[in-house]
This record gives C-alpha cells, sequence and structure tokens, in this order.
C-alpha cells in the first residue's frame, strides 16, 4: 500500500473539513484557503492519476480496513482520477473567475459561507466519483444538493430564491427516487457496495429472477439522476437556478454538479447493474430519446431567450441532452463520447458563464441579448473568450467541442438501429446552436450606435482591471484548445479508465 | 487558307468595327453630339459604299468560284469552326448580297431621315459579314455561333431611334431570338451525341444505330430545333417579336430583317432537317406533322392578322411571318417540289419584301405616314413608288407572270406530290386562301392610292416623288420581283439540284 | 518541389493576415505593397508548386490516430488552387482602389488575406477532415468580412450566412463521420474510398448520409433551398462578392461536393441510385430559380448573386451527373464561371464605387461614360450566355455533352432548365448592357457628368478576364485535356 493511495480519501476530508475552517476566517482567508485547498486536491488528484496509470488497474480502498458487507470502500481507477482532477481543474478556475462577483454580488458578512458551500460541493463530487458504496453515493447526493442549493441562493435577489426553491424539490424528488432504487436493489441483492450488488445482480439476472423490480430499481435511479442533471424535460429548475446566481455559481453548477450526478448514474450502470443488462432492459432507449429532444429543445429555448445568462443555461440543457444521448447509446464509444463531452462541455460551459460576465460587466450588469451590442469591444479579452467558447458549443474544428460531437458521431455510427436520428439530431442541435450562439457572438461585435452609447454611459473593461478572471478566461481558453487539439491522450485516458471501471 | 472567303467575312465586319469606334473617337473629342456635316456625311457613304461593294464581290467570288472550304480554328477538340461552300450557300449567298446592297444603297438617302449613321452602317456592315458567315458555315456549330453574333449584331439596328418602344422591341427581338437559339442549341447538343458529324452533309448524318433507343427524345430536340430556328423565321409560336421590332425600326432595318434576317432562321432549318438529321429520319413522324400544323397555322394566322392590321410596316410585319411559313411549308412537306418552291420563295420574297418596306419606308421618309388609311391618293403624289409597290404586290400575291406565282405553284405542287395525308390538300387550300388574304390587305393601297374617291381633294396633291437614291432601288427590287416570273428557269434548276440533292 | 511547402502557401497569407492589425504601416502604400508582395509571393508559391506537383502528402497535425491535418495536391486541387491563386492578386489589386472608400481597411484585408489561405487550405486537403476544418474556417474568417459595413443590413445578412453556412457543415460533418467508418481510408481518391465490405445491406442507409452530406456542402454553393443567404451577403464591399462569393466560398462549395463525390462516395456507387436523382432535382431546380430571381432583381450586385447561384448550380449539376464528363463539364465551368463572374462584379463594383449607383435603372447611358468598364461587362454577360467564341460556351457544351451521354430524363431536364437558364441569362444581362449603351430618347447626358472609367487598378484586372474569357472561349484545348485527364481516373 502506498501513501499515494491514502489521497482519494484525504481528498475528501480535507475538503469536508476545510469547509468549517472558512467559516472562521475572514473572507479574504477564507479565499485563499478554498483555492489552496482547491488546488492541494486537484494536486493530489493528479498524483493519484499517475498512479493508477502506472500501475495500470484500480484499487479499492477500504475505510478502516472493515471489509464488505460492513465496510466502506472507495474505488479509484483511471476514469475516476481523470474525472477528479478535471473537477478540480474547472471548480478552481470557475471560483478564479467568479471572484469579482462573489466581492460585489454577496454580502460580505456570507462571503465566507461561499467557501463553506464550494469545499462542501467538492467533496461532495470526490466522494461521488471515488465512492464503492451505493448508499455513500446517496448521502453525498444529498450534501450536493444541500450545498448547491446554497450556492445559488447566496446571491439574494427573489429569483435565485425561487430558483433555490425549484431546485430543492425537484433535487429531492431526484434523491428520492434515488433512494427508492438503492432500497429495491437492497431488497433485492442486500447489498449497498457496488462490487457485491453487481455479482448478485449478475446471478439473479442470469436465471432470470426479479427481472421487474431490477427493471423498476434501474428506472428509479435512471430518473432520480436524471431528474438532477436536468435532463429535458425536468429541467425547469435550471434557468432561474443558472440564471440568477452568482456568476461562480452557475459555472460550477453547470459544470460540475449536474455531471456529477451524471457519473454517478455512469457508475450504476457500469458497476453496480453491469452495462449488458442496462442495454438490454431498454432504459436506454428511453434516455435516448428523451436525450434527443432536449439536444433540440434546449437549443429552442435558448433561441427564444433574450437574457444571455438564461440562454447559456439553456444551452446546458440541450448538452445534457447530448450526454444522455450518448449513454442511451449503448455502446462503449457511447459512453466514453458523453465522458468526453461532460470534460468538454464543463470546460466550455464555465468559459461561457464566465465571458459573459465579463460582457455585462461591460454592459452595466445588463444581461439583455441587446444591452450586449459592441461589448466584444469594451471588454476584448470577454469578447475573444465568448467567441472560442461558442464556437466550441457549435462544433467548429479545434475546440473541444468538435472532438466531443465526432466522437459522438462516431459512436452513433456504430449503433445501428439509432444511427439516424442521433446524427440527424446532432446535425440539427448543431444548426441550432450556430444560431443562438454566433447570434450573440455577431451582436457583441456589431458596434453600439453613438447616441445609445453617450446614453449609457458604458465602463469598458481592461484586462489589468480584473486580473483573475482574465486569467481565468485565458485558461479556459486554453484548455478549450487543449481538448481541441490534443484530445487522444484524454479519449485514451477515457478508454482505458473505462475498462478498468466495470 | 483561302484569302477570298476570309476578306469576304471580315471585311465588312471590321469595317464596321472601325466606323463605330471612329465613333468613340469622336465622342471623345468631345463632337459626339454635332450632327455630321454634308461634307463628312458623304465621305461616310463613299466609304460604306466601297466596303459594301468590295465586300459583296469578295462574298459572290468565293461563292462562284468552285469548292472551297476553310478551317478557321477549332473551338474544341473536334468542334472546328468551319466554313465551306455548297449550293444553298451560293443561292443564299448571292440573294443575301444583292439585296443587301442595293438597300445600302436606299438607306444612304433613307437614314438622313433618322439620323446617327454612322452607328447604323456600322452594324449594318457588320450584319453582312455575320451573315456571309452564317452562309458559309460548313457545320452546325459555325451555323449557331454565326447565328447568335447575328441576333446581337442586327438587334442595334432594331433599337436604332431609341425610341423607348423601340427598346423594348430591340429586347423582344433580341430574346425571342435568344430563345430560339437555346431551343436549337438544345437540338445540337443530342445531334452532336448521336450524328456522325456536325458538319453538313446532304441527306443527313445521324447515325441510327447509335439513336436506336434514343429517337423520343431526338424527336422532341429536332421539334425544339425547328421551333427554335422558326422564331427567327416568324414561326408560330414565337413570331411575336416581327410585328413589334418592324414598325420601329428604319425601314432599311425592317427591310432586311424582314426580307433577309428571317431568312437566316429558314437557312438553320434548312442545314439541320436536310443536312444533319436527315429529312428521312423525321418523315411521317409526329414532328413532321407538327411542323406542317405549325407552318400552315403561321401561313393563314399572318394574312389574317396582316388583313386586320392598319400600320403599314406592322402590316408588312405579318405579311412577313405568312410568307417565310409558306417557305417553311415547302421544306416541311419533305419532297423535292416543295423544297425547291421553298428555295425560290425564299428568294422572290426576300427581294419583294425589301421592295415593299422599301416603298413603306419612302411614304415615312417623305410624309411620316405610317397608317394605311393616310395612304389614300399617295399614287398621285409619288406614281412610280406606288408602281413599284403594285408589281411586288402582285408578285407577293402569285398573280402570273410574277414571280410569286412561280413559287407558290412548286409549294403547292410539292404539298400534293409527298405523301402527307391530309396536309396534301390542306396546304394548297391554306396556301389558296392566304394568297386571297395577301390580295386583300396589300392592294387597298394601290387602289386607294391611285384612286383615293373622295377621301381626298385630290387637286391639293402635288406631285412629290421620292429621291432618286431610294426610287432606283425601289425600281430595281420590283423589278426583280417581276422579271424572276418572267424567268424563272435557271432558278427553278438550281433549287431543283439542291432539292434532288438531299432528297 | 517538396511538400512541405503545401503547408507553407497555405499558412503563409493566414500568418500574413493575422499580422496586417499589428504591423505598423507607415502609409496605405506601405500596406498596400505588403499585402500585395505576400499575395503574389504566395500565388506564385502555389503555381510553381503545381506545376512541380509534388505526389507525397505532408501532414502537419493530429488530432487523433484517423483525424490529421494534411495536405496533399493532385488534379482536383490543381484546379481549384490555380483559379484561387491566379484570381486572388488581382483581386486584391482591385480592392486596393475600392476600398479606399470604405474605412477599416487594416481589418479588412486581414480578413481578405487570412481567407486566402483558407480556401487553398480546402483546395490542397488530403482528407476529408482536412477539407472539413478548412471549411469551417471558412465560413469563420470569410464572415468578418460580410460584417464589414457593420450596418444592420450587414448583420442580418452575416448572420444568414452564418446559419446557412455551418447548419450545412453540420450535414457535411454526418457525412464525413460516415466517410471515416465506412472508408477505408479518410483520404481522397478518385472513383471514391468507400469499403463494400463494411457497406453490406447499408447501401440506402449510406445514400442518404450522401444526400445529407451534398446538400449540407452545397450550401455553400447556394444550392436552392440554400440559396438565401448569397443574394444577402451582397451588401459585403464588392472585392469581397466578386472574389468570395462568385469564387472562392462558394466554388469552395461546389469543390467539396466534387470531392465527397467522386473522391469519398465514390461515383461508381452514386450513379444510378435513387441518391443521384434526390441531388439532382434540387440541382436543376436551381438553374432556373437562381435566373428568375435574377430577373426579377432590380439591384445590380444582387442580380448578379442570383446569376451566380444559379452557375454554381450548374457546375453541381456537372457533379451530380456522377461520370468523368460531368465532372470535366462541372470544373470546366467552375474555372470559366470564375472568369466571368469576378469580371462582371468587378464592373459592378467598379460602378458602384466610383459612382454611388447600386440600381440598374441608374445605369441609362453609363455605356458612354464608362465604355470601359460597361464593354468589359458586356462581354462578361455574353460569356454568361453562353455565345460561341466566348468561355461560357465551352464549359456549357461540356456539361451538356456529358447529360446527354448519361442520357436518363433527369439529364434531359437538366439540359433543358440550362437552356432556359441560358435565355434567362441573356435577358436580365443584355437588359443592363442594352439600358448602358443604348439609353432612350430624349436622355440627360448631363445627369451622369460625374461617371468617369474608374483607374489602372480597375481596369488592368478586368482586360484580363476579359482577355481570358477571349482566350478560354476560343482555344479552350489546352485546358480541357488537363481536366479530361483529371477526370479520367475518377471514373
Amino acid at each position: 500500500m502506498e501513501f499515494v493511495q491514502n489521497f482519494p480519501f484525504i481528498c475528501i476530508i480535507l475538503s469536508l473539513f476545510s469547509g468549517p475552517l472558512s467559516s472562521i476566517l475572514d473572507r479574504k482567508k477564507a479565499k485563499w484557503v478554498n483555492i489552496t485547498v482547491i488546488t492541494a486536491i486537484g494536486a493530489m488528484n493528479v498524483a493519484v492519476l499517475q498512479f493508477v496509470i502506472r500501475t495500470g488497474e484500480a484499487y479499492v480502498y477500504r475505510m478502516g480496513h472493515f471489509s464488505a458487507p460492513w465496510g466502506n470502500e472507495i474505488r479509484v481507477g483511471v476514469l475516476e482520477a481523470v474525472m477528479a482532477v478535471f473537477f478540480c481543474v474547472i471548480m478552481l478556475l470557475s471560483m478564479i473567475g467568479g471572484s469579482l462577483e462573489r466581492e460585489r454580488e454577496l454580502e460580505p458578512s456570507k462571503e465566507n459561507l461561499y467557501y463553506i458551500m464550494v469545499n462542501l460541493l467538492l467533496s461532495s463530487l470526490l466522494a461521488l466519483i471515488y465512492t464503492n458504496d451505493l448508499f455513500t453515493a446517496y448521502v453525498f447526493v444529498e450534501i450536493n444538493t444541500i450545498s448547491a442549493c446554497g450556492l445559488i441562493m447566496i446571491k439574494q435577489n427573489g429569483r435565485t430564491i425561487v430558483g433555490a426553491t425549484r431546485y430543492m424539490i425537484m433535487s429531492l424528488l431526484g434523491s428520492g427516487m434515488l433512494l427508492l432504487g438503492i432500497c429495491f436493489l437492497y431488497g433485492i441483492t442486500g447489498h449497498l457496495l457496488m462490487s457485491n450488488i453487481q455479482e448478485i445482480v449478475r446471478k439473479i439476472y442470469s436465471v432470470g429472477q426479479y427481472r421487474m423490480p431490477l427493471l423498476v430499481a434501474l428506472g428509479l435511479m435512471s430518473v432520480g439522476l436524471a431528474i438532477k442533471s436536468a435532463l429535458y424535460p425536468f429541467h425547469g429548475w435550471l434557468p432561474d437556478a443558472y440564471g440568477y446566481s452568482t456568476v461562480s455559481s452557475a459555472a460550477i453548477l453547470s459544470s460540475l454538479v449536474s455531471k456529477g450526478y451524471i457519473f454517478l448514474l455512469i457508475k450504476i450502470f457500469s458497476r453496480v447493474i453491469g452495462f449488458d443488462i442496462v442495454r438490454d432492459s431498454r432504459v436506454v432507449n428511453v434516455l435516448f430519446v428523451f436525450g434527443i429532444v432536449g439536444m433540440i429543445m434546449g437549443s429552442v429555448d435558448a433561441i427564444r431567450e433574450s437574457n444571455v445568462r438564461r440562454m447559456i443555461a439553456y444551452s446546458s440543457v440541450a448538452q445534457i441532452g447530448y450526454i444522455y444521448m450518448g449513454l442511451g447509446l449503448g455502446t462503449t464509444a457511447g459512453v466514453i463520447a458523453s465522458l468526453f463531452h461532460i470534460i468538454s462541455h464543463a470546460a466550455t460551459k464555465s468559459l461561457l458563464f464566465v465571458a459573459a460576465s465579463g460582457l455585462t460587466d461591460a454592459s452595466n450588469d445588463s444581461t439583455d441579448f441587446f444591452d450586449l451590442t459592441g461589448a466584444g469591444y469594451r471588454n476584448k479579452l470577454a469578447g475573444v473568450a465568448f467567441t472560442v467558447g461558442s464556437l466550441s458549443m457549435v462544433g467548429i474544428p479545434a475546440c473541444a467541442g468538435f472532438i466531443s460531437k465526432l466522437l459522438f458521431a462516431q459512436a452513433s455510427v456504430e449503433a445501428v438501429h439509432k444511427l439516424l436520428p442521433a446524427l440527424i439530431a446532432l446535425a440539427v442541435s448543431t444548426v441550432l446552436n450556430a444560431v443562438y450562439f454566433m447570434k450573440t457572438v455577431i451582436r457583441i461585435y456589431t458596434p453600439e450606435k453613438k447616441e445609445v452609447l453617450a446614453a449609457k454611459q458604458f465602463t469598458p473593461a481592461h484586462m489589468s482591471d480584473q486580473k483573475a478572471k482574465s486569467v481565468a478566461m485565458i485558461c479556459f481558453i486554453a484548455l478549450n484548445l487543449l481538448l481541441g487539439l490534443k484530445s487522444e491522450p484524454i479519449v485514451e485516458l477515457l478508454q482505458s479508465g473505462l475498462q478498468m471501471f466495470a | 487558307m483561302d484569302a477570298i472567303m476570309i476578306l469576304a467575312v471580315f471585311l465588312p465586319v471590321l469595317s464596321g468595327t472601325l466606323l463605330l469606334l471612329s465613333l468613340t473617337a469622336k465622342k471623345r473629342s468631345g463632337r459626339a453630339c454635332e450632327k455630321p456635316g454634308r461634307e463628312e456625311l458623304r465621305s461616310l457613304h463613299l466609304a460604306v459604299a466601297a466596303a459594301l461593294v468590295l465586300s459583296a464581290a469578295a462574298a459572290l467570288l468565293a461563292a462562284w468560284s468552285g469548292e472551297r472550304s476553310l478551317t478557321l480554328f477549332e473551338l474544341m477538340k473536334g468542334i472546328p469552326v468551319f466554313f465551306r461552300i455548297d449550293d444553298v450557300s451560293r443561292l443564299f449567298v448571292t440573294l443575301i448580297s444583292v439585296v443587301w446592297v442595293v438597300i445600302g444603297f436606299y438607306s444612304f438617302v433613307y437614314m438622313e431621315h433618322e439620323g446617327k449613321e454612322t452607328r447604323f452602317f456600322g452594324f449594318y456592315l457588320i450584319v453582312y459579314g455575320v451573315l456571309v458567315a452564317l452562309c458559309f458555315s460548313g457545320n452546325l456549330v459555325t451555323l449557331y455561333m454565326c447565328y447568335e453574333i447575328m441576333t446581337l449584331t442586327s438587334m442595334p439596328m432594331v433599337l436604332h431611334n431609341g425610341s423607348r418602344e423601340a427598346i423594348m422591341a430591340a429586347l423582344k427581338y433580341l430574346f425571342y431570338s435568344m430563345c430560339g437559339a437555346y431551343l436549337g442549341l438544345f437540338g445540337i447538343f443530342f445531334l452532336y451525341q448521336y450524328c456522325d458529324t456536325l458538319t453538313f452533309t446532304p441527306g443527313g448524318s445521324l447515325n441510327l444505330a447509335l439513336a436506336s433507343g434514343h429517337t423520343g427524345i431526338l424527336y422532341v430536340a429536332i421539334f425544339g430545333m425547328l421551333i427554335g430556328f422558326g422564331a427567327k423565321a416568324g414561326m408560330f409560336p414565337l413570331h411575336a417579336w416581327l410585328p413589334a421590332a418592324h414598325p420601329v425600326a428604319p425601314s432599311p432595318a425592317s427591310a432586311v430583317l424582314s426580307g433577309i434576317i428571317a431568312k437566316a432562321g429558314v437557312l438553320a432549318i434548312i442545314r439541320v432537317v436536310f443536312f444533319v438529321v436527315g429529312p428521312d429520319f423525321i418523315r411521317g413522324t409526329w414532328v413532321q406533322t407538327a411542323w406542317m400544323s405549325l407552318a400552315l397555322l403561321t401561313v393563314f394566322m399572318g394574312s389574317m392578322m396582316a388583313f386586320r392590321e392598319k400600320v403599314f410596316k406592322k402590316r408588312l410585319a405579318y405579311s412577313t411571318v405568312s410568307q417565310v411559313s409558306y417557305v417553311l411549308f415547302g421544306l416541311s412537306v419533305l419532297s423535292q417540289t416543295g423544297m425547291t418552291g421553298a428555295l425560290l420563295h425564299v428568294v422572290f420574297h426576300a427581294v419583294i419584301k425589301c421592295a415593299l418596306f422599301s416603298t413603306a419606308g419612302i411614304f415615312i421618309y417623305r410624309f411620316g405616314k405610317t397608317r394605311v388609311e393616310e395612304l389614300y391618293g399617295i399614287g398621285k403624289q409619288m406614281p412610280k413608288t406606288l408602281w413599284c409597290y403594285t408589281f411586288a404586290a402582285l408578285a407577293l400575291i402569285g398573280i402570273p407572270p410574277t414571280s410569286g406565282f412561280v413559287s407558290k405553284w412548286y409549294l403547292a405542287q410539292g404539298a400534293l406530290e409527298a405523301k402527307v395525308g391530309v396536309f396534301g390538300w390542306l396546304g394548297p387550300a391554306v396556301l389558296l386562301i392566304s394568297a386571297l388574304l395577301t390580295a386583300g390587305y396589300l392592294l387597298p393601297v394601290t387602289t386607294n392610292g391611285f384612286f383615293p374617291g373622295n377621301k381626298v381633294d385630290a387637286a391639293s396633291l402635288k406631285k412629290q416623288e421620292a429621291p432618286g437614291g431610294m426610287l432606283i432601288p425601289l425600281a430595281i427590287l420590283a423589278g426583280l420581283a417581276v422579271l424572276f416570273g418572267l424567268f424563272p428557269n435557271p432558278l427553278i434548276q438550281f433549287a431543283g439540284k439542291i432539292a434532288s440533292a438531299v432528297l | 518541389m517538396n511538400a512541405a511547402m503545401l503547408v507553407l502557401v497555405v499558412l503563409l497569407p493566414i500568418l500574413a493576415g493575422v499580422l496586417i492589425p499589428v504591423l505598423p504601416f507607415g502609409s496605405r502604400r506601405q500596406m498596400m505593397v505588403y499585402i500585395e508582395g505576400v499575395v503574389l509571393l504566395d500565388s506564385a508559391l502555389t503555381i510553381s508548386l503545381l506545376i512541380a506537383q509534388p505526389q507525397d502528402a505532408f501532414e502537419l497535425f493530429r488530432f487523433a490516430s484517423n483525424l490529421s491535418i494534411s495536405f496533399r495536391l493532385d488534379g482536383l486541387g490543381t484546379v481549384f488552387a490555380g483559379i484561387v491563386s491566379v484570381l486572388w492578386p488581382l483581386a486584391t489589386l482591385y480592392a486596393f482602389e475600392y476600398m479606399e472608400h470604405e474605412g477599416h481597411e487594416k481589418i479588412f484585408f486581414a480578413f481578405y488575406t487570412v481567407t486566402y489561405g483558407v480556401t487553398l487550405g480546402i483546395a490542397l486537403a488530403e482528407d476529408v477532415v482536412t477539407m472539413y476544418c478548412f471549411y469551417e474556417l471558412l465560413t469563420l474568417v470569410t464572415l468578418p468580412l460580410i460584417l464589414h459595413t457593420l450596418t444592420r443590413e450587414a448583420v442580418l445578412a452575416s448572420r444568414t450566412y452564418l446559419y446557412y453556412s455551418l447548419g450545412g457543415a453540420a450535414f457535411a460533418f454526418v457525412g464525413m463521420i460516415f466517410i471515416l467508418s465506412y472508408g477505408t481510408t479518410s483520404n481522397f481518391v478518385p472513383g471514391g474510398v468507400l469499403d463494400l465490405a463494411k457497406i453490406g445491406d447499408r447501401t440506402n442507409l449510406l445514400l442518404l448520409i450522401y444526400v445529407l452530406c451534398f446538400m449540407g456542402f452545397s450550401v455553400k454553393a447556394a444550392m436552392w433551398p440554400f440559396s438565401g443567404w448569397l443574394p444577402k451577403a451582397g451588401v459585403a464591399p464588392t472585392p469581397v462578392t466578386a472574389l468570395l462569393h462568385a469564387v472562392a466560398v462558394v466554388k469552395a462549395g461546389a469543390f467539396t461536393t466534387m470531392r465527397i463525390t467522386y473522391y469519398s462516395f465514390g461515383a461508381e456507387f452514386l450513379r444510378g441510385t435513387w441518391a443521384q436523382a434526390v441531388v439532382m432535382i434540387p440541382v436543376i431546380f436551381t438553374i432556373v430559380y437562381g435566373c428568375s430571381r435574377a430577373l426579377k432583381e432590380t439591384h445590380l450586385k444582387r442580380r448578379l448573386a442570383w446569376s451566380t447561384v444559379s452557375n454554381l448550380s450548374y457546375i453541381l449539376f456537372g457533379v451530380v451527373l456522377m461520370s468523368p464528363l460531368g465532372l470535366v463539364g462541372a470544373l470546366c465551368h467552375m474555372i470559366f464561371h470564375a472568369t466571368m463572374k469576378i469580371c462582371s462584379f468587378f464592373c459592378a463594383g467598379a460602378v458602384i464605387c466610383k459612382t454611388g449607383r447600386e440600381y440598374i435603372h441608374q445605369l441609362d447611358g453609363f455605356g458612354r461614360r464608362m465604355p470601359k468598364v460597361f464593354a468589359a461587362f458586356t462581354v462578361s454577360g455574353l460569356a454568361l450566355m453562353g455565345v460561341p467564341g466566348l468561355c461560357g460556351f465551352v464549359s456549357k457544351w461540356n456539361l451538356v455533352k456529358a447529360a446527354v451521354a448519361d442520357g436518363s430524363t433527369l439529364a434531359y431536364l437538366g439540359i433543358a432548365s440550362l437552356m432556359i437558364s441560358a435565355l434567362l441569362t441573356a435577358i436580365y444581362m443584355l437588359t443592363i448592357s442594352v439600358r448602358a449603351f443604348f439609353p432612350a430618347k430624349g436622355f440627360d447626358d448631363a445627369s451622369i457628368a460625374d461617371v468617369r472609367d474608374p483607374g489602372w487598378k480597375m481596369l488592368l484586372p478586368l482586360a484580363v478576364f476579359v482577355a481570358a474569357m477571349f482566350l478560354f472561349g476560343l482555344h479552350p484545348e489546352p485546358i480541357l485535356v488537363r481536366l479530361q485527364a483529371v477526370a479520367a481516373l475518377v471514373g
């Protein structure tokens, strides 16, 4: 047992306990603690990743060396480590990028609380990634929900409270269904540890028992997590929650929280039930259909939206649709595409949220589409960042989005029966993405009329005034291009990780 | 390289182009608006006359000095721009050259009335060159090329006076012709595929083995070509440009449009049907039936419209519509006699119609009278002119011993001879009715001109004969119209020779 | 000649263009010299490449194991690269005189020059991925050129352009994926790369994908029903409309359809299938539709744009005949239409730039004041109509020859549509010439006293194009022979 193997556990605990720590510090210090912790966790996960790549196999880490069925386990493979590293990076950049807004928008006394929530969120995400125990997963799902609510409503304007409440209700509904599903599984198999459950499930499946309860359990868990990750049509809570919360919350929520649930779902599919069984159960087909509908409808909603933040939020609905579509294909390639899209979408969407905040900064904090006219000139870097993000969303080569589109398409070619709807949806959704994103890009590069400019008195934003945000944007852009140009190693990691995973 | 042929084609084109260029040079020196002086006009006339006569001489020399052929260059591989002289070219070149020179002299005087002489004669010369090239064309693509260029270069002659109607009429002329040309081109593409060669071969060069299985589309294509090239010849349904273009164009332009350029359509049809496709391919098919029906319909319709028309030049234009379709009908029956008649009628109608239009031009030149009812008593004012007109009119009606009788005789006989079912008697009947109508619309001008009755005060009419420069060409044309009727034999033999070679 | 040169000619204009806004030019003249120098150098390099014909490929970059950006020169690419590299320096020269009045020159020329590199990238792409990438890039770098004037119209036009193009690319993407999955290689191979064993009984599916892919790429070639963007994009400065919307961008669309038809899916596989019919119908329709819209249009540049729509479908018609003959016709028209249309656009540009008149009814009598420009315009009009002796006839001849040889009813319909379109072309082009040269009686010459032929920078390209139209029209054989050699491989 090497020391590195402890890191996942340490990460979760560190994150969990740095929360209370930041509550007693003042906000400046709390911020630094928070950033340090995230960086440290990221670094540790990198070490873990290196370790698992080196050993080439996953390892199980038993808490307190209690073995199943009493003990609680962490299971670490390449896929988990990649995801963890990646979540940390996004989290870090989002926090940096949104620091200015937090200072401005949150009550000073509450800023520490924000860091508590972020730390809790991170720990729960890491736990969701690493845990090998269904019930632990459930617990952290709840923690995740609560902290996410906190992140939404901490910026107090009526909208966020409504949004948070909606989110809470929908999320709890989802968690409830997840819990029911877990109960079913426990009832059938008598286990909570994933590997044990799978063993039993395979056994009873091969003899043909409990087909229906198994299907119900699977369905409950899928729907529960789908609700939580805002799969269309369960996305009603999302635009408000993302659209009005402070920018780092929006970035984190859209790129990480929902992705954590999806990762959990993938985990349940491949580690708890077994992917072949899931595929046979046709639940994937349902996900596929809803994924496709989401891809289209999310974009349609986004086109109708004139508030740029809400537009980006709706775009998330569409992107979640992509991910479920990939899962719904029911092939390994589809899952890999989905996993890659989790990463690329996270990188892109947080970039867009941060860039949009940069643009609104330069437009008297208005998020209205028309007020953004010419904003690309007033905040140059944000303009560029927004353009890159949009291009990536549309799937222009050299951006991250292109690779995920490519992976999705290639995956769907393999799934013969779902090929046509998948490809056409992909193409149509690209068009729709282009419609609203490129419309915005053109808008921000259309110079405003002189009289309007004189009336509105916009303050141009310079890079030097908002160093943190600029750094975050540059890093995001770099990340995006990196994913777009050098995707191969990451895809390979995901592939080997997925092999190790199941 | 055959210098004479090149000279015949390019001398008029170049001299015409030079004339037009001199116009821009003049514009640059800022004298564009000035009216040309007497001296200037004389030198212009001299230059044009010299160019015309020289090129006509070259053309005739080229035509009548034995077999000649000339490949100018290869447009594409296997598609040369190729000139060759055969009997059809000889006939047409001679006709065109004579008429063109005569009308050219006529227009020296007439164009004083219209102005912008330089421009007119520039295009007049160019069109002549192009027409000669058209007659010399040795394959279908060359013919098509000349045909298009002819349309383009003759268009400015129509819009000469620059009025809005003239421009619209010119555009109408242009687009009808283009429409026809493209229908023709459509067919050329198919013939290129299914013929051994596009070079004119008496009797056609359609490769029946290659074409088998594609005859349906070939018929369509050939029919398209008939309609298309028929546009220039004023055949229904693309005839409408004629009555629009003629009244607005200067009279010499109308004369050659009717007399010569409409014949270019006929020439194209002769070339397509008898020298590329071969008459046997369409004999007895729906194409022939449709062609005959259209020709007869046009004959009848043109006469009817002419009969009802009150504007003199427009009446003549409708008459052209009708008369050129005589020719087409003669060709469409696909018999030797019919074709002989058609070729004769080509010649006769050209001469006659030029004479008629020249008369109309004289009326306009002298009195500005354009409508038929204004012409009462005109015979008192210019008896010689009206006599010339009358002879030409009689010839067109076909009263023996004038030329029209000869050609119509052959046409009718051709129709009767050919085994074309109902058209064998329907054709001659329509021709007869149309002849009656022709008399009905041409002769009243004579009768009312000489015997105005009490419509005008005869005493007030002074004798105002047309100037010699116009009267002499008119007299020549009218004289030819009669003379051909008296001594038709050489021409009949020549036409018969052509017909027997292809049928 | 080293294959690395292939990358150089693509990257040189891109880099040089990016540098334009950054470089401190002392004067406008210096900038002009720099740009023209770069463009000329690149054209010279390209043409020397085309002459040397290096056979090896050069891989610039690799996305993933089967996705790479690599370049190779082949016959088809030679044709397109040849057109572009000859026209670009001339168009740039023209743009100098034109853009004097438009402002924002640096930005304009930056994108203008970058576009050169991107277009060459499409021409020289070795595989479908590279082509797709440059195709997308082309959309993006030409977008600012349409936006240039930043008027409301321009913004709307650029938006439309973007939606159409990206939308088209999205469907083209689907096709690309299929080629990647079902092809033996993603490279372009004459005759296609489909692995028939892999396809099995999925022929229909693949044909459907071909249709989608063709439609996708043909958006840039402005095929109905995706033609709306092109006339709208006429708000761009004329050098853009002339070079990009008559040549580079739209021809790139046609070029890509050739690539996927003859070099990826393979004409053999497609010929005679329902897919051929499905793509041929809109093509034939567009030929007539574009012309009739042109006829209705009273705005000079938009009329020319609609004419482009129609003429591009001539090219596409050649492509969808799916025979070597058809490819010859298509390539031929690609070259010749480039010459004709750029010439007519330059004439329109000269009119707009020198006199500010944009509508056709304002052009009465212009032929007297701008005889050179309108002479060139008339020649290009005649060439577009297909008068023998000018280049338009040659390409039309070849297209129709292919169609007649094809022998199907649709091909015959196509011929008919070509003829109708020629007639309509005659109408919409010649009415302008007639108006210009023969103004109606009583026309007041004083009203156009300010009108005058432009300077040599505008006239030189015109003269070159007119000469080219005659040359190609009278002596097309050398070009045709080369095109036939290219096409012979794909059958």
